[in-house]
């Protein structure tokens, strides 16, 4: 029971790291972003490169030193992926005639290429990270549980609050929703688009790639490793209701609850089957999803 | 302001205007439905569709001829010292009252001193401050009116552009919305309060200009045409 919750637990810190990211973007600058994938796996290489740099210049293999700088090189790598995003997606785009599907198809277009990249630079073949938290269990009664999966769900918990109370108490962040809330409104009172729309994507972007450096615990780094914390990122933060932080934490919760003991009780390969079937439910009785802040969601 | 013309698409809704407005002056802004006056607040401040001629603002430059990017240069012209609290009001629906204010102190002075000048603000609005907590999407209009127009006197503008005040409230709290709006100590700034409602300003402003079809007026009757502006009063 306790191993069931702290897997679920796991993919809800994941998921829900992706999808906090993709929901700021979303509804502070109406851009629905199928880059952020590109932007996961961009943290994950980056990571990686930084080890093997580490390892093949400064021989340093282990060490608490280098693991913070793997985490830290990851986050920072997904931001600058997700400024890149901004860079060839939003700046161009954002002020001209049908922003929103222009800017789906633009970041369609970087996510395709993107994993394309990936293959040529990277190869197809999977690559590891170091184990962040080391390879010990710890144990609860009988039950043994990964150190692994516990520094991910702390991790995840922390980072999620200081993007919360960043959000609540900050200058930026009073910019970003009021933004969300009325993007003409933010404009009046002297809040740039162009700028808050590029810290939006940096900060989900920074999500990302902690999100794909904790994923690399359990699975590899791939050119393709993006697309299912995409998928699944896109359809909690709709279901956490889109801007809403706590709204999207306990969609996360709800999904990675769901998925662990599907996984569990059932085939992992009807996972999908009762993810989408859930948020079916939840968005036919709360058809502004769990938080629901958005007044009325962007056209 | 010289020879300022603006509008949106192939309209030209403003026609070589020429004005200036004087530091510490507060001048109203009078004209009918239609005939430019919020076209002319949204020129200054860079959000019609096109726009052509010179504003000077300071000394700055913050006109000239631009032919898209609505609203891409606000931000900037906004902080370089002009606040405004748009036509019906531009709120921030699910943020409380406190921060839909919070938000109007967007320069670095002002943000400090945020806490200060929300006091001030509510002097001037006492209903918003029993209401600070609450959401402001659960207002009623004239609440909003005063969070909107209280949102841009948050600012250390020397500029406040205050767009019909009166629009869609009763008379009896648009008339105490304008003359708390008259009342306020601008110190060396500005105010443009545009009005339909000529008996709403007079009396309250140091000047008043009329607009008519897209031209200003110093003679305010004729901009209002044959209509007696007591009509509307009534």
């Amino acid at each position: 029971m306790i191993e069931l919750l702290v897997s679920a637990l796991v993919l809800a810190s994941m998921y829900g790291l992706v999808a906090i990211g993709i929901s700021l973007t979303w509804s502070s600058i109406g851009m629905l972003n199928l880059a952020q994938g590109f932007v996961f796996t961009a943290g994950g290489y980056g990571a990686y490169e930084f080890t093997q740099w580490m390892g093949k210049h400064q021989h340093v293999h282990t060490g608490n030193a280098l693991m913070v700088g793997v985490v830290l090189v990851g986050m920072l790598t997904a931001a600058l992926a997700g400024l890149l995003v901004g860079l060839l997606a939003f700046l161009p785009l954002h002020d001209r005639v049908n922003f929103p599907v222009r800017g789906l198809i633009a970041t369609l277009a970087i996510s395709v290429i993107g994993t394309q990249l990936f293959i040529i630079l990277f190869g197809p073949q999977n690559k590891p990270l170091p184990q962040l938290f080391g390879v010990k269990r710890m144990h609860i009664g009988s039950h043994g549980i990964a150190y692994g999966q516990v520094g991910t769900i702390i991790v995840a918990t922390l980072v999620m609050a200081i993007v919360t109370f960043w959000m609540r108490g900050s200058r930026r962040g009073l910019q970003m929703r009021a933004m969300m809330m009325n993007p003409m409104g933010a404009n009046m009172v002297g809040v740039s688009v162009r700028t808050t729309g590029m810290v939006a994507l940096a900060i989900s972007g920074a999500l990302s790639g902690l999100a794909s450096v904790m994923l690399a615990q359990t699975f590899f780094v791939s050119p393709r490793s993006g697309v299912a914390p995409l998928t699944v990122g896109l359809i909690i933060s709709l279901a956490g209701g889109l801007g809403s932080i706590p709204g999207t934490v306990a969609a996360s919760v709800l999904l990675g609850l769901a998925e662990a003991a599907t996984a569990r009780y059932t085939k992992q390969s009807l996972v999908p089957f009762v993810q989408f079937g859930l948020v079916i439910a939840i968005l036919a009785f709360r058809p502004r999803g769990l938080g629901g802040v958005l007044e009325d969601v962007r056209e | 302001m010289r020879e300022v013309s603006a509008g949106y698409g192939t309209m030209r809704v403003l026609h070589s205007l020429n004005f200036t407005v004087e530091a510490g002056e507060r001048l109203g802004l009078v004209g009918l439905n239609g005939h430019g006056k919020t076209t002319l607040i949204s020129t200054i401040v860079g959000m019609t569709g096109w726009q052509d001629g010179s504003i000077s603002f300071l000394g700055n430059e913050i006109g000239g001829r631009r032919t898209h990017g609505v609203g891409r240069n606000t931000p900037k012209i906004v902080r370089s010292g002009i606040a405004i609290a748009p036509q019906g009001d531009a709120i921030f629906p699910g943020l409380s009252v406190a921060e839909n204010l919070e938000s109007g102190a967007y320069t670095q002075g002002a943000w400090r001193q945020r806490k200060k000048r929300r006091e001030a603000g509510l002097d001037i609005f006492p209903p918003l401050a029993s209401r600070l907590k609450q959401s402001a999407g659960t207002l009623s209009g004239g609440e909003r009116r005063m969070v909107s127009v209280g949102r841009a006197l948050m600012a250390d503008a020397k500029l406040y552009l205050v767009d019909e005040p009166s629009l869609g409230l009763a008379p009896k709290i648009s008339t105490a919305l304008v003359a708390a709006l008259c009342e306020i100590d601008l110190g060396d700034g500005a105010m443009v309060i545009a009005e339909q409602n000529l008996p709403l300003l007079t009396g309250r402003c140091d000047r008043i200009l009329g607009m008519h079809a897209g031209e200003l007026k110093e003679d305010v009757g004729e901009a209002l045409g044959d209509l007696p502006p007591s009509a509307e009063l009534s």
